[in-house]
């Protein structure tokens, strides 16, 4: 089906000012919050999933591929259009379904703003964990997608310890229900599996989300060091003491300052790093916590640890550390961010291979990053219009990865692995990992409609899908 | 079912794999309940995953069916089979990393020896599922097992970060890893926890480990109605604290457990960690309602007591046969359900069916046990689940783990559960008969 007739029967579907096709309103569909871009035959924004299922249906038959995307905000380019390919943006199914506080569960749909979840139900004491620092745009859907993190996922869990329940739409058309607001599903743990699928599997339109209650007492510590080196033996020193913080962050100084510049945080200019932390809880059990850290930094060589005396230093404090991507701008026109996790004693040891990486490679990398659970994004600074300048910074980013993995971690910890990291995933799984993996892919999208190209090797894709060749959608992608 | 003569041949193959001494005939068995008692089975004890590849490798190449086995605290009804797939030769510690706070072990040690091996460390594996000197890594993660410390560490679906497994079609594969947070790749873990052996034998898994608790106290509050019992709960989950457990008694629960101190009241179960001003906290806050605070070996012995519900807590009565104590039904329904769950119950107990249940309430957690006094106990679960099946129309989730089909009302769809199984398991190798 030509790509105009596409466009008309998605606007049977959707309604005629819910698909764009114009050159000009599809460029700011091509791109996400990574390096990549390609831009989409067309854009459909469906209302609800009874669209969503014709729309399956239609690319199904007529044999396009499509690709779900909430606000863009993703890192590993898992919103990419493939070629020919249609964008399901889900902007205008953003409603809250239902608030039910006595089972402390909300039901919404995939468009919902991460924030706007939690503003929704503050005045109920309540609220939804999952932190993703993009938390002001990104949407619930693509968090359910990427099985996103945050902050305080160091306590709370990634978005899958948060979700009990979905509707979803598979490739076929079909709309499928799993869980709901009971905490156990019998039969296999269907939802469990979904999240974090990338959109490979099929496209959730509505979502089942455990809330929280907001704890007594929040205390947000700034520990400051005088060598990045200190900083991260602390990190694992306050676990060894047995303290669990809500969420424990790690500033190098380099970063710090940019920040500092951009912010007003109140982050001291001229330290080696700096770690947020933040403990919650009962107010009793929050100020021995509180005392029981300091101790640890202290132990640790830090200069001073400061505690927010309110609200407002305790907002300035995070609004340093959630805007720190948005702050490097005022370094270079552009930034790579990797995520890759170690086990968090090797945080020290990690951290000098990346000042290595940056001395090998003569690029500058910041380190500002989940330290408590290990969760690194080293920023690396670029100039996008130099090609040369691209390809190094991604052979450094590759570098930082093979290095996370040799010492037992991981590719990604909240990112995803889409299309930037597609090509690393045999530095974790073998062919057998990723075969078994695949065999599930196929059995719920053997076509390849949904999102192709994203999350597996392109050499095992290749390999393993029949007949690459025969399939229009896999050979649009170019493999 | 083979005939004997090719069932010798299975033995010499699985010889050849596993190694002369770890294959066996068996014809009775302890704790397993057998449709056809007198029918022996081959018990295969594979030595690493490698092993337990090839025994699956022989299985779809020769059409045999395998069932999985752990500790068997579950008492499974089984179905007939060719080898019983034993892992208690799988016990390495794969990787143990104590100031990370991760553990990686094989799928057949137990609960106990791992719970030992981290709390030298002052860790935690946090998890107390019914007789965890027996209960394995490899079992409580295909049943998805909990004990009462769910209420305040979540489940095994929370915190084991990596899953090694052998697929029903042979292949040796992984998800996740070693470190707290990874979203590379599908979450196998969830697919796997809560599968009961029907798509991939488990080989070893890896976990988060917490800090074990310096200090706890338990409180006991005693009601003379589950209504009043559960609005105590309500109370309990709007209060500031998180204790570690939330554990609701029924009086026929009591019963079982502590004859001796069996009583018509309705008992709810406060178990906090923490520092004296924590602890003090607790007691300001619980109020009035608490008649009894336990500590040091009582309160152990008491929350023992409720992980090996229904059996007595004192004798190491696990040889008592399962007729004696009837099926185990394991229920999940959104917190606020839970009156309309224990109101089936106490319906079903003025019936001839004799039901006592224990709950991690606050999560919406019960676990039944019911008999009919002395006949069929598959019969009387039969009973309870018609009755929540016709109360709940939809969003409960019931499991007996014993049960030939352990999913008598499943939550997910069951034909994506088929494609799932058809993908892993597509010959049918494992389990499943009886279910798909």
């Amino acid at each position: 089906m030509r790509i105009p007739v596409v466009v008309d029967q998605l606007r049977k579907i959707a309604g005629r000012d819910a698909v764009l096709d114009r050159p000009e309103d599809l460029m700011l569909y091509e791109y996400d919050a990574g390096v990549r871009k390609r831009t989409p035959a067309a854009v459909v924004f469906p209302q609800s999933t009874d669209h969503v299922s014709q729309i399956m249906r239609l690319a199904s038959s007529a044999g396009f591929p499509v690709v779900a995307r909430g606000a863009g905000t993703g890192l590993s380019g898992g919103a990419i259009s493939p070629e020919g390919g249609v964008v399901l943006a889900f902007a205008r199914m953003n409603r809250i379904l239902e608030v039910d506080s006595e089972n402390m569960r909300a039901v919404v749909q995939p468009g919902v703003v991460n924030q706007q979840l939690s503003d929704n139900v503050a005045h109920l004491g309540l609220y939804f964990a999952p932190d993703p620092s993009s938390q002001k745009a990104c949407t619930i859907g693509g968090n359910v997608a990427e099985n996103s993190g945050g902050p305080h996922t160091l306590m709370y869990g990634v978005t899958v310890n948060h979700v009990t329940g979905m509707t979803m739409v598979m490739p076929s058309g079909e709309v499928v229900r799993f869980g709901g607001k009971a905490a156990e599903c019998s039969g296999y743990d269907l939802t469990g599996f979904f999240v974090g699928s990338e959109g490979t599997i099929g496209i959730v339109t509505e979502i089942t989300v455990r809330l929280l209650r907001r704890p007594e007492r929040v205390a947000t510590l700034l520990g400051i060091f005088e060598t990045i080196d200190d900083g991260a033996r602390t990190v694992s020193a306050i676990t060894a003491a047995g303290i669990t913080p809500a969420a424990l962050e790690m500033l190098d100084g380099w970063t710090l300052r940019a920040v500092e510049a951009a912010c007003h945080a109140g982050y001291p200019l001229d330290a080696g790093a700096v770690l947020l932390i933040e403990l919650e809880g009962l107010a009793e059990q929050v100020e021995e916590q509180a005392e029981a850290v300091r101790e640890v930094c202290s132990q640790q060589r830090a200069r001073e640890v400061r505690r927010a005396k309110d609200e407002t230093e305790r907002a300035l404090l995070w609004k340093g550390r959630k805007n720190a991507f948005a702050a490097m701008g005022r370094l270079a026109p552009s930034y790579y961010s990797q995520d890759g996790v170690v086990p968090r004693t090797r945080i020290p040891a990690v951290l000098q291979f990346i000042e290595g990486v940056a001395k090998k490679y003569g690029l500058r990398i910041g380190n500002i990053f989940h330290a408590g659970d290990g969760n690194l994004h080293p920023l690396i600074l670029f100039d996008p219009r130099d090609p040369k300048q691209l390809e190094l910074v991604q052979t450094a980013g590759r570098d930082i990865l093979e290095y996370c993995v040799s010492v037992g971690g991981s590719i990604t910890g909240e990112h995803g692995v889409g299309l930037e990291k597609r090509d690393l995933m045999p530095l974790l799984f073998t062919d057998e990992d990723l075969d078994v993996m695949l065999s599930l892919r196929n059995a719920f999208n053997a076509e390849g409609v949904l999102n192709p190209g994203k999350l597996f090797p392109t050499t095992r894709m290749c390999a393993e899908t029949r007949g690459p060749s025969q399939n229009p959608v896999l050979a649009a992608e170019g493999m | 079912m083979s005939g004997v003569s090719s069932a010798t041949g299975i033995e010499r193959e699985l010889r050849a794999i596993c190694g002369e001494e770890n294959v066996s005939e068996e014809g009775t068995f302890a704790h397993h309940f057998l449709p056809d008692p007198g029918h022996p089975i081959v018990v295969a004890k594979p030595g690493s995953a490698e092993e337990v590849a090839a025994i699956l490798q022989l299985a779809n190449a020769e059409g045999l069916s395998i069932i999985p086995e752990g500790g068997n605290t579950n008492r499974c009804i089984l179905q007939p089979a060719d080898i019983l797939l034993r892992t208690s030769r799988l016990t390495q510690v794969e990787h143990y990393d104590h100031a990370d706070l991760t553990v990686g072990v094989g799928a057949g040690m137990t609960v106990a020896r791992l719970n030992n091996m981290v709390s030298a460390d002052r860790l935690l594996f946090a998890l107390d599922p019914p007789f965890p000197e027996r209960a394995t890594v490899g079992g409580v993660l295909a049943t998805a097992s909990h004990g009462p410390l769910r209420h305040g560490y979540g489940a095994l679906r929370d915190f084991c970060i990596g899953i090694r497994f052998v697929t029903g079609d042979g292949r040796r594969a992984k998800g996740g890893g070693r470190v707290v947070k990874n979203v590379a790749g599908y979450d196998l873990m969830k697919l796997l926890i809560g599968s009961y052996g029907t798509l991939a034998v488990i080989t070893s898994a890896s976990f988060k480990l917490f800090p074990a608790s310096r200090q706890t106290r338990t409180y006991l509050a005693e009601f003379s109605t589950a209504a009043e019992a559960l609005k105590f709960r309500d109370l309990m989950l709007r209060l500031p604290l998180s204790p570690v457990c939330l554990e609701l008694v029924s009086p026929g629960a009591r019963k079982l457990m502590r004859p001796e101190m069996a009583s018509d009241a309705w008992v709810i179960c406060v178990r906090a960690a923490g520092s004296d001003a924590v602890l003090t906290r607790y007691r300001k806050e619980l109020g009035a309602a608490v008649t009894r605070e336990l500590e040091g070996d009582g309160e152990s012995k008491m929350w023992r007591a409720i992980e090996k519900f229904p059996f007595a807590s004192d004798a190491e009565s696990e040889d008592g046969t399962l007729a004696d104590y009837g099926q185990r039904i394991k229920i999940t329904v959104p917190p606020r359900d839970v009156m309309s769950v224990v109101d089936v119950l106490n319906d079903i107990e003025r019936g001839n069916i004799g039901v006592a249940f224990i709950g991690r309430v606050g999560v919406g957690h019960v676990v039944a046990v019911v008999r009919n006094n002395g006949s069929n106990p598959e019969e009387a679960a039969g009973v309870v689940v018609d009755a929540l099946r016709k109360k709940f129309s939809a969003d409960i989730s019931v499991k007996i783990d014993s049960g030939a089909n352990p999913w008598p009302i499943a939550l997910a769809d069951l034909a994506c559960m088929r494609a799932v199984k058809q993908a892993l398991d597509p010959k049918n190798v494992l389990r499943g008969r009886t279910i798909f």
